[in-house]
């Protein structure tokens, strides 16, 4: 997996390319728990995002409970594949997607 | 056209397709199946279905007048666009079919009691059921699931119950996975490290609160075990026992019910929990319970019964539990880890005893042997122990 970011003050936009699995989902895990201190609108790009596991699915968990005591977090380009795991799974009722 | 009664409804086919040549004639046929049969609520069955025109729809729209509680079920996906597209879903209670999904030359990765595990792909496997009757089950286990899921408790994901052949079956993720007993089995010396791991998942669970009504409550459970054994302990016993299940604080955190070792697994360095079904609300002593009989009682006569359920050596198992239980309180005051033991001792031999007996336990020769071994030690713990919670 690939892993993209732009920042822009206390933006942050990151962009996932590829599976965030269970061997990738500890990488974005870290990078967020680095990158998330004073940013207080968080984008998550899922354009490229091929597939999503239950591992990845966490990772999206916690960084949405950090942000809701910092600021937001919102998820935008979800295709159909991921949309689909998203709204079996109740994923949809907890993120903001745009 | 044939309708059969399922709880005093009735269940009536619709196949083919309709249209408006048919319409009229399947109308009349509809409403003399209706009125043969005495009904408190009626249900199209659409399996069949293949498509219905603007003619078929009004026959549902007259038919709801009649039949208030009318219910579709099992629409295939191109019936549930019509409905949906002309509004019906929103007027009438639409149940989608399930999607069908053949297991033909997928491997096959896993048989239990209930049924098997095929892998479908890469990513995703299928627990395939025995029997058609476990459908309620097999949508409460999902239903529990993803809520813990969405809870943030690690588990795979459930993705959608689905038909296989004559059965159903449940997708999940598929995991790449070894289990604490396997693990624990292959490397005693790491015990600690396990036991470690084990606990934090635990410990997390014990504080993830959950919506009322979203899980059962446990405690409603262990006072039916305790209110069963009525009529088989010696009264003034039966009443305590009944007393301290009834005194346990109410809860509203997550408990799984049968957190042993094989349900918690390790995929890389993640430790995920499997087997949603037992999941619901509670004090953690009913947690307790359940794993003192997992790695204790369920051997304590027959060490073997140990070593083919967890695949563990008995003496690893009770090693394990006491391990567990210390660092769960975090303690190692040897006094404080055993009375918080007694407490789910109290508990666990009730319902290992209740088990026994209507598993027909008085009929065998084993069966004895253990309810008189939950007799003899409720009779000694129940005068010891005064209050469950911890």
């Amino acid at each position: 997996m690939t892993i993209t970011k732009e920042q822009n003050g206390s933006s942050l936009t990151v962009n996932l390319q590829g599976r965030l699995d269970t061997t990738t989902a500890p990488d974005l895990d870290a990078e967020l728990k680095e990158d998330l201190a004073g940013i207080q609108a968080l984008t998550l790009d899922l354009k490229e995002l091929e597939y999503i596991s239950s591992a990845g699915l966490r990772v999206l968990l916690s960084a949405q409970k950090v942000m809701n005591k910092q600021g937001s977090m919102v998820v935008r380009n979800v295709n159909q594949t991921v949309m689909e795991v998203f709204e079996i799974t109740g994923f949809s009722d907890i993120l903001t997607i745009a | 056209m044939n309708g059969i009664m399922v709880d005093n409804q009735l269940k009536i086919d619709l196949s083919g397709h309709i249209d408006s040549s048919n319409a009229p004639a399947t109308e009349t046929e509809l409403m003399a199946v209706r009125e043969s049969q005495p009904h408190e609520g009626l249900i199209l069955d659409l399996k069949d279905l293949a498509y219905i025109s603007s003619a078929g729809l009004r026959i549902v729209l007259r038919l709801r007048k009649l039949e208030p509680a009318l219910k579709l079920i099992n629409v295939s996906a191109e019936v549930y666009e019509i409905l949906d597209m002309t509004g019906f879903t929103e007027m009438i209670p639409v149940e989608k079919a399930y999607r069908t999904l053949s297991v033909e030359g997928c491997e096959i990765i896993g048989r239990g009691a209930n049924g098997a595990v095929y892998r479908i792909d890469q990513d995703t496997v299928v627990k395939v059921y025995h029997s058609a009757d476990c459908l309620p089950d097999v949508q409460r286990e999902r239903e529990l699931a993803r809520k813990a899921f969405v809870l943030g408790i690690p588990t795979a994901i459930p993705y959608d119950v689905v038909r296989v052949g004559e059965s159903y079956g449940s997708v999940f993720e598929l995991l790449n996975s070894k289990s604490f007993s396997k693990l624990i089995a292959a490397q005693p010396e790491q015990i600690d490290y396990y036991v470690g791991l084990y606990v934090d998942l635990m410990q997390k669970m014990h504080t993830t609160h959950v919506k009322p009504g979203d899980m059962p409550e446990m405690k409603a459970v262990a006072l039916d075990w305790a209110e069963f054994l009525r009529d088989y302990l010696p009264a003034h016993q039966a009443e305590k026992l009944v007393a301290l299940v009834k005194a346990v604080p109410d809860r509203d955190t997550m408990l799984h019910g049968d957190y042993h070792t094989n349900n918690i697994v390790m995929q890389n360095d993640e430790v995920l929990i499997i087997d949603m079904d037992t999941l619901c609300v509670g004090h953690p002593i009913f947690e307790l319970a359940s794993m003192y009989l997992g790695f204790v009682a369920f051997g304590e006569l027959d060490p073997d019964v140990t070593q083919s359920f967890l695949k563990l050596p008995y003496e690893t198992a009770c090693l394990f539990w006491r391990k567990a239980l210390a660092r769960y309180l975090g303690t190692t005051d040897e006094a404080r880890v055993r009375e918080v033991e007694e407490k789910a001792m109290v508990i666990g031999y009730a319902r290992l005893m209740r088990r026994t007996i209507r598993r027909n336990g008085k009929n065998t020769e084993e069966g004895r042997a253990c309810i008189a071994l939950c007799e003899q030690r409720l009779s000694q713990l129940l005068v010891r122990v005064d209050d469950l919670s911890f």
